[in-house]
């Protein structure tokens, strides 16, 4: 899975291509700092409606809904026709659900900022990574293959959305219980 | 001569470049510090705005899908006879120029408590995000200005205005501004950011004042305390997106309004995130003649 350095002379390693649904074992060989380019059918959420998809996830009778994040990306942004970008994943909302999202299968969480110990200690513990995205919504909109609005439809740019997404750049940040956030 | 169309349409043809472009400091503070950072993952952060500010610019695409709230700095020259309508000419402006870019329809439908508690949903018209009132200044001359700054959310997560006891030193004001920041860009997510910090008599003013030195700030002009501000956030090793390096914050626009006898001075600061500050202005002349910068 892992590619070897480029050739470019930049220093810098050949994206790692994570295709979804994402395996454990492919979450196990990922590190802190790790390039990395998402493929697939990624779920766009935020403050809105990650909070309703847990408490849909622990009561566990939306077959529709766990099937969705099995083995999911959830990038942490609103869908609006002014494009996707990452929000603060460390708002209330947002970091409060990363713990019962990771426990219902979601793999890797995608956004910006850094996040708590206590977040790390539940992404250790269900196996799943944070990774970023710098907000570059004009280069984003080049990635971008398709996308429609999956559930909550009545929160407009906040509801749940998926994303077919086809060599998305991201790093990962948070694995293992190791963190590339050097201040926190 | 100056029509209300003519200011409507050049206020919104601002709006769009102010949302979709860097300006020339941007770009070459950018590429110096590509140039100079050693840290890959911040190198490769900084790169991909670029890329992307390269993308949005001639493409026409937003810089960053939280288009922001608009905020309007107006200069008005002494000699300038305005059309009747001008100042609705410039709100309607901004909301072709939100329909034209477009702008994200964030605007929460409802009264005033369902506003607040986001319970009747969002509107799905961009130009229902309403600028904030005008900041208005009356200049020397004939000349019309508007300067359209798009104000992002995650900067307003860690801006704070309070007051200080300054102890008549300039040091004590300012180095507690630079304190709040150093303690908030570890935690925005969207860094390196452009501090904007401005000092006032009340908390309205610091606010105005740092809306104005957002206004007039180069990232390649900085003044002595400016230089010190973006020094000292930047000890903190933060860096882009919270990868460490060295550019943590790009460069301070300070601004220092008149002042009053007291022991406090209020201070404004502001993160502005890695795409702001968002700014484009565009004049009129009384001939109509329309400019933009």
């Amino acid at each position: 899975m892992r590619n070897e350095k480029d050739d470019t002379g930049t220093g810098q390693t050949k994206p790692i291509q994570i295709n979804i649904p994402i395996s454990e074992e492919v979450i196990r060989g990922l590190k802190v700092g790790d390039f990395v380019e998402i493929n697939g059918t990624i779920l766009c959420g935020r403050d809105a409606v990650l909070p309703k998809m847990v408490k849909m996830a622990e009561a566990g009778n939306d077959k529709t809904l766990m099937t969705m994040l099995r083995g999911s990306v959830i990038f942490h942004t609103a869908v609006s026709i002014a494009g996707i970008g990452p929000t603060s994943s460390n708002k209330v909302e947002i970091e409060g659900s990363i713990p019962g999202l990771s426990k219902a299968g979601v793999k890797i969480h995608l956004g910006k900022g850094a996040l708590s110990a206590d977040t790390m200690a539940a992404l250790q513990t269900y196996n799943s990574v944070f990774a970023i995205t710098p907000p570059t919504t004009a280069y984003f909109s080049s990635k971008i293959i398709s996308q429609k609005v999956a559930m909550f439809p009545e929160e407009g740019m906040e509801a749940l959305y998926e994303v077919t997404v086809e060599g998305f750049p991201a790093i990962i940040a948070i694995a293992h219980g190791e963190s590339i956030f050097t201040n926190t | 001569m100056l029509t209300i169309e003519k200011i409507r349409e050049g206020v919104g043809k601002c709006l769009v470049k102010s949302g979709t472009t860097y300006r020339a400091d941007q770009f070459e503070i950018y590429k110096n510090a590509i140039a100079k950072e050693t840290n890959k993952n911040a190198k490769w952060v900084l790169e991909r705005l670029v890329e992307n500010a390269e993308v949005a610019g001639k493409r026409g695409f937003p810089l960053c899908d939280d288009t922001g709230i608009p905020h309007l700095y107006l200069e008005v020259g002494d000699d300038l006879d305005l059309p009747k309508g001008w100042l609705s000419a410039i709100h309607e402006g901004v909301a072709q120029g939100l329909k034209t870019m477009p702008g994200r329809p964030m605007a929460v439908k409802g009264n005033d408590i369902e506003r607040v508690e986001q319970s009747v949903g969002l509107s799905d018209d961009p130009a229902d995000v309403l600028p904030v009132p005008a900041i208005t200044k009356p200049v020397p001359g004939n000349r019309l200005s508007v300067t359209v700054l798009l104000f992002g959310g995650g900067p307003e997560i860690r801006a704070k205005t309070y007051r200080v006891y300054h102890k008549r030193s300039i040091k004590t004001v300012l180095e507690e501004g630079a304190s709040w920041m150093a303690a908030e860009v570890k935690n925005l997510g969207c860094t390196p950011c452009t501090i904007a910090m401005g000092v006032g008599r009340s908390h309205t003013e610091a606010s105005m004042r740092m809306v104005e030195a957002m206004r007039h700030g180069d990232l390649r002009k900085q003044s002595e305390w400016e230089r010190k501000i973006t020094d000292i956030v930047n000890a903190g090793k933060v860096g882009p997106l919270g990868l460490g390096g060295d550019y943590s914050v790009m460069g301070t626009f300070l601004k220092i309004g008149p002042l009053r006898a007291s022991g406090i001075r209020v201070v404004c600061a502001r993160p502005c995130c890695c795409v702001e500050p968002r700014r484009a202005t565009v004049s009129f002349d009384p001939a109509g003649a329309i400019t933009f910068d």
